[in-house]
């Protein structure tokens, strides 16, 4: 509380002190904008001495100047773009201006893709994001160009341009129809970016089991497991039989070897056996155990 | 279940929160999220991100003024955490600290990514900042601030990325 009153009562004398500028107090006149990165100066008017603030998102200096002359600003003084307040102070009497330190061109970009692995012909599954900064990591807020070139890995390569708003493009792509890597680069003309990810085989598509005698039962195996495009489901990829018998039901979960699944089932009198490969089922088998 | 009514008040989500325990420190924050491209935002983020901002400002303004760049840790990352803690070390080595009196903010979320790795707000802020060197007085500002902010989810909170005073074109 105690603490609070002195701030206050600190802040009014101050503000006391900011008031009552004489007419002949200094005075600033900095560029109304400025680059990023770019040195520039600030004329100061007034005579003597004075203490120069300049106060920025990333910074702040301070500095004696003689009033009437030149403050110069070097280029690594202003590398943070954003509004920066020019103080100058001689005496009791303070005076300020503000401008604006704003980006450069577009030199790199940040490129976020998503997710890391997506399944085949899938519409609107790849989520891509591009930042774009000017060469000291500031947003460039004015539009631009970013180019999102595709490369799958079979079929001709593609491209979606979208103009960055603050700093931001997006775009959203469906997967190619081909499993294996699939390369997105986000390119600016001056940066690009490239991020890989996986296509991986969809769900199993005409999922078929057949059966054949084993020595202790009967061997159920499936064909090549595949998707709808002819991609190879991989290996490990768990594959559920069902087997219902007069014992009652069975289900045995076996990975994927080689492109198949294969399992073998004792098998009393009649039985019905079902696959199925995640959400997929597939045919159903009537077998008998004595055969 | 429609989208619509999954992502409550998609359309119109104006969250304002009062937060209860802490509401004497911490500084009052309001997001809308009208119109929010290119996915709408679900009522426990916004709910999130409102909250984790407006203790990033309360960190904010303890560790300026106190001249304390680990008092960012918890709410800041990135190029806001590298830029404030530079400006904290050049306050302290050249006498400065900076008040900030709170009085609020609008924010109005802009961008929400598909993946939903990132957000941009753009802050109307009604803020008072006031600059001493030593016990000295040297600047007060009192007029609406505009700020662009970038925030990314973290393991348990939403991280400020990125702020920027917008400049006056974008007014």
């Amino acid at each position: 509380m105690v603490r609070g009153l002195c701030i206050y009562f600190v802040g009014l004398l101050g503000m006391g002190a900011l008031a009552s500028q004489s007419a002949d107090a200094a005075a600033l006149h900095p560029p109304p904008s400025v680059q990023a990165g770019q040195a520039f100066v600030i004329q100061t008017e007034g005579s003597g001495e004075g203490t120069f603030y300049l106060l920025g998102p990333g910074s702040a200096m301070k500095r004696t100047v003689q009033l009437g002359s030149d403050v110069s600003i070097a280029a690594d003084e202003v590398t943070t773009a954003g509004r920066y307040q020019a103080i100058i102070c001689a005496a009791n009497d303070c005076t300020h201006t503000a401008f604006d330190v704003v980006s450069g061109p577009p030199a790199r970009v940040s490129f976020f893709l998503h997710p890391s692995r997506v399944p085949v012909s899938t519409p609107n599954v790849i989520d891509g994001t591009a930042f774009v900064f000017d060469r000291y990591y500031n947003p460039v807020l004015h539009p631009a160009k970013v180019d999102f070139q595709i490369a799958p890995v079979s079929g001709a390569p593609f491209s979606r341009v979208d103009e960055s708003e603050r700093g931001v493009a997006w775009v959203r792509l469906g997967s190619s129809g081909k499993e294996g890597p699939l390369r997105v680069t986000a390119d600016i003309g001056s940066a690009k970016e490239p991020r890989v990810i996986q296509q991986v085989a969809a769900e199993a598509c005409h999922l078929r089991v057949k059966a054949t005698p084993g020595k202790r039962g009967v061997v159920f195996e499936t064909d090549p497991v595949r998707d709808c495009s002819g991609n190879p489901l991989p290996d490990g990829t768990i594959v559920s039989f069902t087997k219902v018998d007069a014992s009652g039901m069975t289900t045995v979960d076996t990975p994927i070897k080689k492109g198949i699944a294969l399992t073998e089932l004792p098998v009393k009198g009649n039985a019905r056996v079902t696959v199925a490969c995640g959400v997929v089922l597939g045919n159903e088998l009537s077998v008998a155990g004595n055969r | 279940m429609t989208l619509r009514s999954r992502f409550l008040g998609t359309s119109l989500l104006v969250i304002v929160i009062a937060l209860a325990a802490r509401a004497q420190s911490l500084p009052q924050v309001s997001l809308n999220a009208d119109n929010l491209s290119p996915r709408p935002i679900e009522q426990l983020t916004g709910t999130n991100i409102t909250r984790n901002y407006s203790m990033a400002w309360h960190a904010m303004a303890l560790a300026l003024e106190q001249n304390r760049p680990d008092l960012l840790n918890d709410q800041f990352t990135g190029f806001a955490k590298d830029h404030l803690s530079q400006r904290i070390a050049d306050q302290r080595r050249n006498g400065l600290r900076v008040q900030i009196i709170d009085k609020g903010h609008h924010v109005k979320a802009l961008f929400y990514s598909l993946d939903g790795g990132a957000m941009q707000l753009l802050d109307d802020a009604q803020i008072e900042v006031q600059v001493f060197d030593g016990s000295r007085l040297i600047y007060s500002d009192d007029a609406p601030h505009r700020y662009l902010v970038l925030m990314t989810p973290g393991a348990d909170r939403w991280y400020v990325r990125d702020l920027e005073r917008a400049p006056d074109k974008e007014r």
